[in-house]
């Protein structure tokens, strides 16, 4: 038995690196090969002669392809901040005073909250595509955005409060005690203590941003709006355009969460195991 | 990590609002608080439980923008959901991508998490590379995964094809019905299992040390270690995995629509929920399957609840 647990753990181990990395390799591999190259039998598991032709043609080029993929790169990032912004900035002040104030209708109100994360997201979707229709907000960025922040706004809330309620309050007494007003002490204590909880929900609300596609696919109709995820989602309908390209276009849109998800994943963790516990 | 799947007991609100009094009239109506929920709420209002409140309503309504006036026709919309072939079908896929799914997913994510249990060089790095597929637009993952099904020129195809366990490239999606939706649903799992595998570990990093000393002080076995100390014990944790592969995969769009379009191999019924109130422009039928939809899955989480979850003690 003593030697069978560390194999198995060298197995499990083996398992989640080619499990997570090889369909990411794989894409990355692709996008470096000519279209001839890529479509070789069998397939070539190194790129012959790798090459950033087709990034460059995709961000630099000035084909229709590439400037949708331009414009709808600019698209996803500013609605994934906005989004993220609005909400934490909602989310906090309602967070803080769920956690430290009390008020009439204080546990109605959470728990209304909550409950809404045990629906589906896309049990609204028809009627926020007829509301967003009725105030003329079908395909603009504030449509967008509002929609993305009405369903992020919850799990953000939930994830600050509880990380709120976890801070020790005898900071925020003795703000109070020279005197300082309850949004003093807000920005000047309890911010500043709650700071990776705030790192963590953004990072969670900037993923589920990015990952958006059903919501963008009706409330965006045109360029003017569309991110990325709806435009690479559009390409691939298309059969015209080279599959290179294509792993190209879909390592643009990961480099980013990607990234994130790397550097920032003990942010990354907290966040995910408090957003699940509904 | 391991103290965050215990937040459901919240410490009560406690005030910091200065002593009243100071201002001389001590009962006034504090509106500070007021002020700070009142944006959130009419998010939630405006945004979440209004538009609900319209699919509860409106599944019993004929809506067609193009085609007006709407009107109440009671069951009329369910009745025309279920005569259509598309849409049972589509409930069939769905069963079939929730019970791969749920599987899967769970499984692998035990298995992950166990791997994970212990302390070792490297473990927050392999963390951050096991969390890699969650962050991941879904979309994305149908166009990276479609490179290793494709039967031109893709990663299977290729690697079996070099080990001579096919001597000719084949076809994955969308021939082969349980093929195209294993394949399909392959991708989504890769997706969810990340959370699910975190939130089994958070589980096992609660289990005391002590149990595993006594257990091999009495020299028992690691299959029998695993079956009545680890399994057991993770229990809450794989049922909050569980409901959320749940939520997932009754709800599954990204990757089918990516990897097989409207065929009906693989179309979720979220798909075919697209595609009447989208395509069709037939809204009261959405609405009608969302309503199923939704209810379906606070029926299924809830079954999932009763059956495997039970509270643990240390």
């Amino acid at each position: 038995m003593k030697q069978r647990t560390p194999l198995l753990r060298w197995f499990g181990i083996a398992f989640i690196l080619l499990w997570s990395l090889v369909p990411l390799y794989w894409a990355l591999n692709i996008s470096l090969q000519t279209d001839a190259q890529a479509g070789s039998k069998p397939s070539n598991y190194l790129p012959p002669t790798p090459s950033l032709d087709n990034y460059s043609s995709l961000l630099t080029g000035g084909t229709d392809l590439a400037q949708s993929v331009q414009q709808s790169s600019v698209n996803i990032f500013i609605e994934c901040a906005a989004a993220t912004v609005v909400t934490l900035v909602l989310a906090t002040l309602a967070a803080y005073a769920f956690a430290r104030m009390q008020f009439k209708g204080r546990r109605v109100l959470f728990y209304a909250v909550l409950a809404t994360m045990a629906f589906p997201a896309y049990t609204t979707l028809i009627p926020l595509y007829q509301i967003l229709t009725n105030f003329g907000l079908v395909n603009t960025y504030t449509g967008i955005v509002l929609v993305y922040v009405s369903g992020f706004l919850p799990l953000a809330t939930w994830i600050l409060h509880n990380y709120m309620s976890s801070l020790p309050i005898a900071l925020e007494e003795a703000g109070n005690i020279d005197g300082a007003s309850r949004m003093q002490v807000l920005w000047h204590v309890v911010l500043p203590l709650a700071r990776p909880g705030i790192i963590s929900t953004a990072i969670i609300t900037f993923l589920f941003a990015w990952g958006q596609f059903l919501f963008p696919l009706v409330l965006s109709s045109d360029l003017s709006t569309q991110p990325l995820t709806v435009v690479i989602a559009s390409l691939q309908g298309r059969h015209l355009v080279p599959y290179t390209l294509l792993n190209a276009a879909g390592v643009l849109a990961l480099a980013v969460p990607a990234g994130i998800a790397l550097i920032l994943n003990r942010y990354i963790v907290s966040g995910m195991l408090a957003g699940s516990v509904k | 990590m391991s103290t965050s799947l215990r937040i459901k007991q919240q410490p009560p609100a406690r005030d910091v609002r200065p002593a009243p009094g100071k201002a001389g009239r001590g009962r006034r109506l504090d509106i500070l608080p007021y002020a700070l929920v009142t944006p959130l709420t009419l998010f939630i209002v405006g945004l979440a439980l209004i538009p609900a409140g319209f699919t509860i309503v409106e599944a019993f309504f004929r809506v067609q923008p193009l085609n007006p006036p709407d009107e109440f026709n009671g069951l009329d919309n369910f009745r025309q959901l279920f005569a259509d072939h598309a849409i049972t079908a589509s409930m069939g896929n769905t069963a079939i991508y929730v019970v791969i799914g749920v599987l899967l997913s769970t499984v692998l994510a035990i298995a992950m998490a166990v791997t994970l249990q212990k302390e070792f060089r490297g473990r927050s790095i392999l963390i951050a590379v096991l969390i890699l597929p969650w962050a991941l637009p879904g979309v994305v993952e149908g166009i990276v995964w479609g490179s290793i099904w494709d039967s031109n020129t893709g990663l299977l195809n290729s690697l079996l094809n070099s080990f001579h366990v096919i001597d000719h490239y084949m076809v994955f999606l969308g021939q082969n019905h349980f093929l195209t939706i294993l394949g399909i649903e392959l991708v989504q799992v890769w997706q969810i299992t990340p959370l699910s595998t975190l939130l089994v570990l958070a589980a096992l990093q609660n289990i005391p040390a002590d149990l595993y000393e006594a257990a091999t002080l009495d020299g028992c076995s690691g299959w029998t270690t695993f079956s009545r100390i680890t399994l057991p014990l993770a229990r809450p944790g794989i049922t909050i995995a569980m409901v959320q592969a749940i939520i997932a995969t009754l709800n599954v769009f990204d990757q089918p629509y990516i990897l097989n379009g409207s065929a009906a191999t693989g179309a979720s019924v979220t798909m075919q929920t697209y595609f009447i109130s989208f395509q069709n422009l037939n809204f009261g039928e959405g609405y009608a399957l969302s309503l199923l939809i939704t209810l379906a899955t606070l029926a299924a989480s809830l079954l999932v609840l009763k059956f495997v979850y039970r509270p643990v003690e240390f």
